[in-house]
């Protein structure tokens, strides 16, 4: 009989502080139903594994067995999976609680948790801005101290923006380093599940858990579970280079300023830094805007109202059934994003966007190889262009929300890992910094963020 | 570029996606919006050389060719909307046939 009692307290206590932050409208997941879950997976789980006890909220795009999975959409309102993601079943392996289901914009699809069909998510700090998007839920209870780690999932730098907003630490791992089985498909060639956590270190091992080959996803990679690296001295020996594309000329002046001051820190920690250019930059988003909304109205296609989720019924034809549910369970965004997939994948439009797009998201890759092919071990740029912005304030401009992913789709793009952590305040929103790796080169990516995150005073003004 | 409300509604039949007729003149405007601002790509030169970029192992390893059950943790029937004696229940999918021809 294994001893469950810190894991009981930790489940009583995780229930309490995720109750009381209500305000934020960042978990789904009822209060009486997960006060009960908790501590019945509690009662079971096994003091054996790294995460024992250890409450870990999970963005609702990712199936779980023990709560709905509704993608913050009207479509899948009361889905419960039969299955589980691996990751899911990889954390309960370790003996992590499953901590509900957060808010997020729908099916992923947004940078500020304001489009999903469960009403919008708060920052953290400031009532009146988002939290990032699209993993919005899981940054504000990671910022809030109700979980000390939460999944996310990245398709443009869903984790990596909101771990920026709310000033957490946000993990997006190679694409094939952790198991996509179970994670709601938006675009495939580019999702990877992603870990928000307090610290480097608390982010860093659920990603070393939930990693790992896995026969059911014939897109992760045939490789062992990432190991941890320790915390560096110094960064004597590594180079880390600076994209120029990264500090136009109208980047915000407080993003700047900690981004400089982040250099600094860097140079003093014995890193040789260096400017170098990753020309294609500017064409990320429009490239990453045709992808993934092509990917997505494909990977929709299966929401028709006759196997999962409600159906918007009374139809007297099957056609009919199909759009009234899809026109009805769909949200303004995705269904935007549906149309446009569908436009550059139709015949007469498909060589001049969705061909070309293939055509520069590979020189996109390209840049990024010839800069490490050069000596580069790592980037640094900053997160996003600004700090959290107001609620309602992109909503009526679709690009503007576009424009605030500028600095994140390029891994995603290229399939590399990055990690994004606090670096400053500007009149009390956090600013972050983000280290882009090499594929497969976390530990290495890492070990620079831990070493940043020991001098960086997170908390300060800048 | 600029997308007309009837392109919309064409866009929207091969989505199977049904649009209020009031919402149309805004994601009309929208979506010429978006579709400018990614044509921006069409001015970068790329050789017909360059190869398409997916990430993710060089090769999909393939699973043995064998029938195992699906180990799910309960049947459609308690996700489905309408699910009856194994199958899932749809209108009829004549009148889906008829809509086809007319289109």
């Amino acid at each position: 009989m294994s001893d469950t009692s810190d894991a009981l307290a930790n489940a009583r206590a995780a229930a309490d502080r995720i109750i009381k932050a209500k305000r934020l409208n960042a978990c789904l997941t009822p209060p009486k139903e997960l006060r009960s879950s908790l501590l019945r997976q509690a009662q079971t789980v096994h003091p054996s594994g790294v995460l024992y006890g250890m409450p870990v909220a999970i963005k609702d795009n990712i199936c779980t067995l023990e709560f709905t999975t509704t993608c913050g959409s009207k479509i899948l309102e009361g889905y419960r999976s039969p299955y589980e993601a691996t990751a899911i079943s990889k954390l309960k392996a370790a003996g992590a609680l499953i901590a509900g289901k957060t808010n997020c914009d729908e099916f992923a699809m947004g940078s500020s948790t304001e489009h999903s069909a469960y009403g919008r998510a708060v920052h953290p700090t400031d009532k009146a801005r988002v939290p990032g998007g699209s993993s919005g839920g899981s940054a504000a209870l990671v910022a809030a101290g109700v979980v000390p780690a939460a999944l996310g999932s990245e398709t443009g730098g869903s984790v990596r923006q909101p771990a920026s907003f709310c000033g957490v630490v946000g993990i997006k791992p190679t694409y094939g380093r952790v198991s996509r089985s179970g994670l709601v498909a938006f675009g495939s060639s580019l999702d990877q599940i992603g870990v928000l956590g307090r610290s480097v270190h608390d982010a860093a091992r659920v990603l070393s858990v939930i990693s790992g080959r896995d026969p059911k996803d014939a897109t992760c990679e045939d490789r062992d579970s990432l190991r941890l690296p320790t915390v560096p001295e110094s960064l004597q020996g590594f180079v880390i280079g600076i994209p120029k594309e990264y500090f136009p000329a109208d980047l915000d002046a407080g993003v700047r300023r900690a981004s400089d001051r982040a250099l600094r820190l860097l140079k003093e920690l014995g890193a040789a830094v260096r400017e170098v250019s990753l020309p294609h930059t500017a064409y990320a988003v429009p490239t990453y805007y045709i992808i993934a909304p092509a990917e997505a109205s494909s990977n929709l296609a299966r929401y028709d109202g006759a196997r999962y989720g409600p159906r918007f019924d009374g139809s007297l034809d099957v056609r009919a059934m199909y759009r009234r549910t899809r026109g009805e369970g769909f949200g303004a965004e995705v269904r935007r994003r549906i149309l446009v997939g569908t436009y550059v994948l139709s015949s007469g439009y498909y060589d001049a966007y969705y061909r070309k797009a293939q055509q520069m998201r590979a020189l996109i890759a390209q840049d990024f190889r010839n800069v490490f092919d050069r000596g580069v071990d790592l980037l640094f740029t900053p997160t996003t262009p600004t700090p959290a912005f107001k609620a309602g304030e992109k909503t009526a401009d679709p690009v503007a929300m576009y424009l605030s992913d500028a600095f994140t789709v390029t891994a995603n793009l290229a399939g590399l890992p990055a990690v994004s952590l606090p670096l400053g305040r500007i009149k009390g929103l956090s600013i972050g910094g983000q280290f882009i790796g090499q594929a497969f080169l976390e530990d290495e990516m890492l070990e620079a963020a831990y070493a940043l995150e020991r001098v960086v005073a997170a908390g300060d003004e800048v | 570029m600029s997308v007309s409300r009837e392109e919309v509604l064409k866009i929207a039949q091969l989505a199977e996606l049904e649009v209020d007729e009031e919402a149309l003149p805004a994601l009309a405007e929208q979506m010429s919006r978006i579709l400018d601002y990614v044509a921006q790509i069409s001015s970068v030169a790329a050789s017909e050389a360059v190869k398409p970029f997916i990430p993710g192992p060089d090769a999909v390893p393939f699973r043995a060719d064998e029938v195992k059950p699906i180990p799910l943790a309960f049947g459609p029937d308690t996700f489905a909307p309408a699910f009856k004696e194994g199958f899932f229940l749809v209108p009829k999918l004549g009148q889906f046939e008829e809509a086809e021809g007319d289109g």
